[in-house]
């Protein structure tokens, strides 16, 4: 390293890798001279910044700063911002600057960034955060009441039969969030009904009732576990799909172009989807019932060693009150509608720009997921207060 | 020559419009009207809320305050009176906005298939004569993914005559086009004004096409928020009163010299 430009140097040492600061005083005036290697890629800039900052506090008592860099100075931008910041900081300070001779394609910079400053006071407009939440809020409460009641007049257009809707849209619905979701239902409640048989077997035993295992797993089954399991997969899998697909549309301005013809994104968009996860949850919930009882024969009959029927039989006996079934697809219904309302809103709300979009498609699910439990809870609280249970 | 428009009979009324998005105001005071059979060109720079006011204009975006009448019917009355006036407009977005989950058919053929009775093989027939019209016969089961930029706009002007409109809205149509394809659509404008009578209003920023395609423009500014001046775009050129308006049709940057 030059040693010169660590000094307050006259030497005129043009060292070509690293950047140098010369200057000279007269009187009330002082001469800044820069030249050398005044690139982004040198490790030397944060010294020469340094350098300027306690020449200019010891140059209190100046009143003119003359700048001017050499036409064999080697630069870029960082030198542009180096100029602009000693101008505005020298300005600011009441002082008097000239720019003297720099190269051509500098000076051009130099007066290019000057010109503009944005807007009126060298900043854009731009709303604070706080008005914006300010003026969003209502947003939060106002939209989601409109979207459903929306919904519920695209609804009664679809009773009376004026609706838009097209049955293909429905169908193709249907199948994607009724049959392609089969193997990964059958999976998760497969081994749903498998893990609460064991761990019901294990403290079963403690009683010696270990048989008391058929009525735990279909009881839990097709109170809770069928309808919830159901729900949390069909969020994921389609309330997410929604948010995607319709937060797709509305950034292509898909949804916009159905407005103009006079066709309600509601009826055409949003109805196929929520009426067909509506009417798929509950069966999804029926199959997932019976796969999960399957799961606990499995466990009774490879594990507890009992025999299929006995096994059979004792579910039977435990659900001698179909009411116990029926209050699951119940609540499957309402989950079904939660999914689809909850996925197709943050779809057809999200905002113009990809990064709203993936935030748009998380809430969805953890919105969906959210109220799914919330239900749930309310559920069982009313079936228990109704001594239904 | 372009047929002369009709200049007693305008079929879009603006009066004292005043739009904004949230609470950021973004055009005021806006008052012109579109003749009969004519292309108006809205024009000024980016982000003076050209596309802001095409969207009051077909229905999309309320406006805070003022009346937009077309063919003599406010469109911002009730729900039920400005779906059927809709039906009488035809937009063609920026990117096409083509339904990406159909095929360029479906797209074509979805507006008929709800608004008319029309049995199968006439929509199928209509739907063909209407790509035919932009040049995209044999992309029927074609799907939105599988076109260029170019081919979309197309498709999506097909599909936005899909019902004969009496109106057609254009967002930029020479947005990312090449300057022949563009070049294009402007002659396809002027014929299908010439040959059915449809009125035009283009959102563009496109000097050729401005000089090519329009009877009539505005021009709108972002300064002031409304709109500067409405005249022949060759008048404009010739006798503004506004600095702005001729620097922009002649692309000089005063502010810079």
């Amino acid at each position: 390293m030059d040693k010169s430009t660590q000094s307050n140097s006259h030497s005129g040492n043009s060292e070509l890798n690293i950047p140098i600061m010369e200057w000279k005083r007269e009187k009330d005036e002082i001469l800044i001279i820069l030249s050398g290697y005044w690139r982004l890629s040198c490790r030397e800039r944060p010294r020469i910044i340094k350098r300027w900052q306690s020449l200019v506090k010891q140059s209190s008592d100046v009143r003119v700063f003359h700048i001017s860099c050499t036409d064999s100075a080697d630069w870029d931008s960082s030198l542009v911002v180096f100029f602009k910041n000693a101008i505005d900081d020298l300005r600011s300070k009441k002082k008097a600057v000239e720019v003297g001779s720099v190269p051509a394609g500098l000076s051009q910079l130099l007066k290019l960034s000057d010109s503009d400053r944005g807007g009126k006071d060298g900043k854009v407009n731009k709303v604070d955060e706080f008005e914006k939440f300010a003026t969003d809020f209502p947003n939060y409460f106002v939209q989601p009441i409109e979207f459903f009641g929306a919904v519920i007049i695209a609804f009664m257009e679809f009773i009376s039969g004026r609706s838009v809707m097209r049955w293909r849209d429905f169908f193709e619905s249907a199948k994607q969030c009724g049959a392609s979701a089969l193997p990964i239902v059958t999976l998760i409640s497969f081994l749903t009904g498998l893990t609460m048989a064991f761990v019901g077997s294990v403290q079963l035993e403690k009683f010696n009732a270990k048989i008391y295992v058929a009525d735990l797993v279909s009881l839990a089954m097709v109170r809770e576990m069928g309808a919830l399991m159901v729900a949390i997969i069909m969020a994921g899998r389609t309330g997410a799909s929604f948010a995607a697909e319709l937060g797709n549309m509305n950034l292509n301005e898909e949804i916009d172009s159905l407005r103009t013809f006079g066709i309600s994104p509601i009826s055409f968009l949003v109805l196929p989807r929520t009426l067909a996860l509506f009417l798929m949850t509950p069966l999804l919930t029926l199959y997932a019932d019976v796969v999960g009882i399957l799961g606990g024969l499995t466990v009774g009959t490879v594990v507890m060693n009992f025999s299929v029927i006995h096994y059979l039989e004792q579910t039977q006996s435990a659900l001698t009150h179909m009411w116990e079934v029926y209050s699951g697809v119940t609540k499957s219904l309402m989950f079904g509608l939660i999914i689809g309302l909850v996925g197709c809103y943050k779809g057809m709300y999200s905002g113009r720009d990809s990064a709203s979009l993936g935030k748009s498609v998380t809430s969805a699910v953890v919105v969906a997921i959210t109220f799914i439990i919330i239900t749930d809870a309310l559920f069982e609280t009313t079936f228990s207060y109704l001594e239904l249970r | 020559m372009t047929a002369l428009p009709n200049y007693s009979n305008p079929v879009i009324q603006v009066e004292g419009l005043k739009l904004a998005y949230g609470d950021h105001l973004v055009l005021q005071n806006l008052t012109f009207e579109v003749q009969q059979g004519s292309c108006l060109v809205i024009m000024g720079g980016s982000g003076c809320g050209k596309s802001t006011l095409l969207k009051s204009l077909v229905g999309l975006l309320p406006p805070i305050l003022g009346d937009v009448q077309i063919n003599k019917k406010h469109l911002w009355g009730d729900d039920e009176l400005r779906a059927d006036i809709l039906r009488d407009l035809g937009v063609l977005f920026q990117g096409g906005a083509l339904w990406s989950s159909m095929s360029i058919k479906e797209n074509v053929s979805l507006p008929l298939e709800i608004y008319t009775d029309l049995d199968e093989t006439e929509v199928e027939d209509l739907v063909r004569y209407k790509l035919s019209l932009v040049g995209l016969s044999g992309f029927e089961d074609f799907y939105p993914s599988e076109l260029s930029g170019g081919m979309k706009k197309r498709a999506g002007l097909a599909r936005a005559m899909a019902l004969d409109p009496k109106i057609l809205f254009f967002d930029e149509p020479s947005a990312g086009l090449d300057p022949i394809t563009s070049r294009r659509l402007d002659d396809l404008i002027t014929e299908l004004k010439e040959s059915l009578g449809i009125t035009f209003v283009v959102v563009t920023h496109e000097l050729a096409s401005i000089f090519e395609i329009a009877d009539d423009a505005i021009f709108l500014d972002a300064q002031s928020k409304s709109l500067l001046e409405q005249g022949k775009p060759k008048g404009l050129l010739n006798g503004s009163k506004f600095p702005q308006v001729i620097d922009f049709l002649t692309r000089n940057d005063s502010s810079s010299s």
